[in-house]
């Protein structure tokens, strides 16, 4: 493999005082260089992380000071909330206008398959253009207890997005209905 | 019967082409390659849908594990510094030269900030090994370690963005106090750091 011909230069005399430079091959042995560079992309291939981490972003509504003028408050024919709870669970419901003592509440236990959580999202948002002509005025309130995880948060964000969900916000459970829902599941409301 | 000869070819191949597409695309990933920063914790995060690739720079971030322990990480030196000199005052710690060169190079840390000093005089071997117990947080009263360093971070850099990086399991009390940390300081937006995932139909 190697030829680093160094053949040449013996041959003719023709006198001694006339020392010819060697003639070389000009060819260099690539092999090895070869080797190593291969060696190096290698060790920088698996150095490399190709998947850069994608980011969500969360807007958080600011605290409210309590001296100033709310405004009014949404209807709740155009909300949805969810509630999620610890061991993947979660919790959806619509709350009534008013509530009196005659107003059914049905809560839904729902997963964070496209099944549970997307159909019903997907149905709210039918009913809020029933209602109000415009899928958009849907605002969904997102409560996680404390028992809820990271990926749960995500789950429900991504599904917002999904769905084209234009207002949604992650608020406190602190609601009566709320109380009375981590009540009956067993759920810890508050963080301690 | 005559012998068909076969002419004797050198095995010898003309290696240049080769070598030159090794050392291309040997360029190409050295130049894309940003080493992956020594973690203090494992973080398994959790994939969404989300498009938005995280920046390359001012970025300061939380990470919270598992357990729920915080941990901190501004990526770039000189903010890390003005930092570091900002710390040294308001909880009245003097830094050697030593210890402030190892701020510097230090990635993601977690711990009271009063044993700081301790820990950043040890030598990276050891720093390594030791099990960081988190940042302190208390948003009820006390001094807000957290909130301090959000507040001295974006002052020393006004163009940080702040990512948090959470594990799937973590629980959401951990999160939530974090947030409480950074609504106190009137950041009201962030970013939640996931991996790319397709959206299932």
């Amino acid at each position: 493999m190697a030829e680093m011909n160094a053949s040449g230069g013996g041959g003719h005399k023709k006198g001694p005082k006339k020392v010819r430079g060697k003639k070389m091959s000009t060819r260099v042995d690539l092999t090895a260089m070869v080797d190593l560079g291969f060696l190096l992309i290698t060790f920088f291939m698996l150095a490399t992380t190709f998947n850069k981490p994608k980011t969500m972003e969360v807007n958080k509504p600011a605290k409210e000071k309590d001296d100033k003028e709310k405004e009014p408050p949404i209807k709740m024919s155009k909300t949805a909330s969810l509630m999620l709870g610890a061991r993947d669970k979660l919790y959806a419901y619509v709350s009534p206008d008013e509530i009196d003592a005659t107003t059914e509440l049905t809560i839904d236990s729902i997963d964070y398959s496209p099944n549970g959580l997307r159909k019903f999202i997907q149905r709210r948002q039918r009913e809020v253009k029933q209602q109000w002509g415009d899928q958009d005025l849907l605002f969904v309130m997102i409560k996680p207890l404390p028992g809820s995880n990271v990926k749960n948060i995500v789950d429900v964000l991504d599904e917002m997005t999904i769905n084209d969900v234009k207002r949604y916000a992650i608020l406190e459970a602190n609601d009566p209905i709320d109380s009375l829902i981590a009540l009956k599941t067993g759920q810890k409301r508050k963080i301690d | 019967m005559p012998k068909v000869k076969i002419p004797r070819k050198s095995t010898a191949i003309d290696m240049t082409a080769m070598c030159d597409v090794a050392f291309l695309l040997l360029t190409f990933f050295i130049l894309t390659t940003k080493f992956r920063p020594q973690e203090a914790v494992q973080i398994d995060i959790p994939a969404s849908t989300a498009q938005i690739p995280i920046p390359d720079r001012d970025i300061m971030m939380f990470q919270i594990a598992p357990d729920g322990r915080l941990f901190f990480n501004l990526d770039d030196q000189p903010t890390r510094l003005k930092l570091l000199e900002r710390l040294s005052t308001a909880y009245s710690m003097p830094f050697t030269a030593e210890q402030k060169d190892a701020f510097r190079t230090l990635e993601n840390w977690g711990m009271d900030i009063r044993s700081l000093p301790d820990f950043l005089s040890k030598d990276p071997v050891t720093r390594a090994t030791i099990q960081q117990p988190g940042l302190t947080i208390d948003t009820t009263g006390g001094q807000h370690q957290v909130e301090d360093l959000i507040l001295f971070s974006r002052q020393e850099n006004n163009n940080l963005r702040i990512a948090i990086k959470g594990d799937k399991t973590t629980e959401y009390r951990y999160f939530d106090r974090l947030i409480q940390a950074l609504q106190n300081r009137k950041v009201n937006k962030f970013n939640l750091i996931t991996s790319a995932r397709a959206a299932k139909e």
